[in-house]
């Protein structure tokens, strides 16, 4: 069974007046334990596959497969739930909670996960330990470096142990030396327990630890 | 569990602080407004309720207890020979001219009884003995009385209607809604300072029930009996004194402005800080939201905030509202916030925080989530 399934895919958009066609019929399919780079220039349409294959936008037509699970676009309700127990995001702006420690971040989102308690604050321990920031775990955002930021937030992205990982421009705001770590440490884990990792990225270095590369160019793959 | 709303709500102390000033102000301005209003109206209706009496009999249309007119004192007998009627007296109330020792005159309200202490009245003698009244010229001021007609004692003289009287004992607590001077006299002779207006006249009949006797029967016995006149029971002459105030008067309008005010300030300080609050945490609320929050779980922490400011604010404001009743009382006025009115205020608070949250939660309920992955 694949992790992720798009067949495809056509998004438009209303601009005022104007209707804009964003994906022109995407289809992409991520295996589990894959890492795959999705590039291509500003406008192509990525971010929008991204929010597409991440169940925040759905597709005006196509169809999208999660972890064995059919996104149906006539019942958004369900989305929230698909992006709870399948779906982990990790984000250029690392998007911590700034008022949570690291340690409170991760166990947030199992929180929302439905994990609960001391269940969930040994998980997030357990979890930040794997990340390397065990030293840091009562630290907030704001005393991290861009670098612990990052980590924290793909811990926060692994709790529950979701089937696929989607991340954008993870290394846009670190230098090159810690984007590197984060992107060795990222395709460790993902390979370790048999993730999917879809990665955004401008970065060449990605290319390195990506199994595939797709392109897309005008709302469209490229190769 | 982590407490997002708490921490989040924390995390920014400031605007923590403005928030529970902004419901603290709210909760003090109503507490202290209202207690002062139901202090006033205490004071127009303070007499009624200390004195022993099932029913008032008045003469007809007696909007309050102040704006007396007077009636035959002979038709108490008509009220004694009613079936239930325990025991039933005139009750004297009238303005009386007191002239000062600087020259200057004021005017007091003298309760007039033949029997003071069965009644109750008055009920706090701090100095003297209200069985002395009936023994010669004699008469007793309440001690707030002072601010008016200036410092007096015990066995020192004042002119009453030109005759004078000399002061054996102070009384406690007895004020009137227009804040003259409270006095107290035996009845005959209250009739004989005033015999133009009180000869043979009773300003009210007080009546005490036979225990067992159902009131609503003997009050339709006794209209029956006096159709020129009203008759109330205690509660119900006590309530038309003091909507007579609170209608006819600015106060009434006055008091619900300030509570207008108050819900008004307070709503609109948190409903503005909250709403300002989540503007800026829009891109943390996607964030839970991506991470498959639903946009119950952001009203949830929205509404545990608004909750939380309300307590504390709430708190914050009730402890200036009950200390500032010393100072309060040292002015001779009174500050009453009944427990009952003070549960009303903590519920309305709570209410209008949570409404003042929904503002917010109209927002978050549209929240995109893909703003997530903007920069």
């Amino acid at each position: 069974m694949l992790a992720i399934e798009a067949t495809d895919i056509v998004k438009t958009f209303q601009e005022g007046r104007e209707r804009v066609l964003v994906l022109k019929g995407v289809s992409l399919a991520v295996a589990p334990g894959e890492v795959v780079a999705l590039e291509g220039p500003s406008g192509s349409g990525k971010t929008t596959l991204l929010s597409i294959l991440g169940c925040i936008l759905t597709a005006t037509s196509g169809q999208v497969t999660v972890d064995g699970l059919l996104v149906d676009p006539a019942r958004p309700s369900r989305l929230p739930q698909i992006r709870k127990k399948s779906i982990g995001f990790v984000f250029q702006q690392f998007n911590l909670f700034p008022a949570l420690t690291a340690l409170e971040n991760v166990e947030y989102a199992l929180n929302i996960k439905g994990t609960k308690g001391a269940a969930a604050h040994a998980e997030a321990e357990r979890i930040l330990d794997v990340v390397g920031l065990s030293d840091r775990k009562e630290f907030l955002p704001r005393d991290l470096s861009g670098g612990q930021k990052q980590r924290v937030a793909i811990a926060r992205a692994l709790v529950g142990s979701p089937a696929v990982i989607l991340a954008d421009e993870p290394t846009a705001n670190l230098d090159s030396q810690v984007g590197t770590q984060i992107l060795e440490l990222f395709r460790a884990l993902a390979k370790k327990d048999n993730r999917a990792l879809l990665i955004v990225t401008h970065d060449p270095k990605v290319r390195e630890v990506s199994d595939r590369v797709v392109k897309i160019r005008d709302g469209k793959i490229a190769a | 569990m982590v407490d997002l709303a708490y921490k989040t709500l924390l995390h920014d102390k400031v605007r923590f602080l403005i928030t529970v000033a902004g419901v603290a102000f709210a909760v003090t301005l109503i507490l202290v407004q209202v207690g002062l209003f139901i202090g006033i109206l205490d004071n127009a209706t303070v007499t009624i309720e200390h004195i022993d009496a099932d029913l008032w009999i008045t003469s007809k249309n007696t909007p309050n207890l102040d704006f007396v007119h007077q009636f035959p004192e002979s038709y108490v007998d008509r009220v004694r020979d009613a079936d239930g009627v325990e025991r039933a007296d005139d009750l004297i109330l009238a303005f009386m001219n007191v002239a000062l020792p600087t020259g200057a005159q004021e005017t007091a309200v003298v309760y007039a009884l033949k029997d003071f202490r069965r009644w109750g009245l008055p009920w706090d003698v701090p100095v003297g003995d209200v069985d002395d009244l009936k023994r010669g010229p004699y008469v007793l001021f309440d001690e707030s009385a002072a601010k008016r007609f200036g410092a007096f004692e015990v066995g020192d003289y004042r002119e009453i209607q030109s005759q004078r009287l000399k002061i054996i004992g102070k009384t406690r607590g007895a004020k009137s809604f227009t804040t003259t001077p409270l006095a107290f006299m035996d009845y005959d002779r209250a009739q004989t300072l005033s015999p133009d207006l009180l000869r043979g006249n009773t300003s009210y009949i007080l009546v005490k029930a036979k225990p067992g006797t159902d009131i609503p029967r003997l009050e339709r016995e006794l209209q029956a009996k006096l159709p020129y006149n009203d008759v109330h029971t205690k509660a119900a002459w006590a309530a038309r004194s003091r909507d007579y105030w609170i209608k006819n008067t600015g106060i009434g309008f006055n008091a619900f402005l300030t509570v207008f005010l108050g819900c008004l300030v307070g709503i609109v300080v948190v409903a503005q800080t909250l709403y300002t609050s989540t503007m800026e945490h829009i891109k943390e609320f996607g964030t839970l939201k991506a991470i498959g929050g639903s946009n119950a779980d952001i009203y949830g922490i929205l509404a545990r905030q608004a909750g939380v400011s309300a307590i504390v604010g709430f708190v914050f404001g009730l402890i200036p509202s009950f200390a500032l009743r010393p100072l309060v009382e040292k002015r001779d006025l009174k500050l009453i916030i009944p427990l009952e009115f003070t549960g009303i205020v903590f519920v309305g608070t709570v209410v209008l925080c949570m409404a003042a949250a929904m503002i917010s939660f109209r927002k978050v309920a549209s929240i995109d989530p893909g703003l997530v992955f903007r920069t």
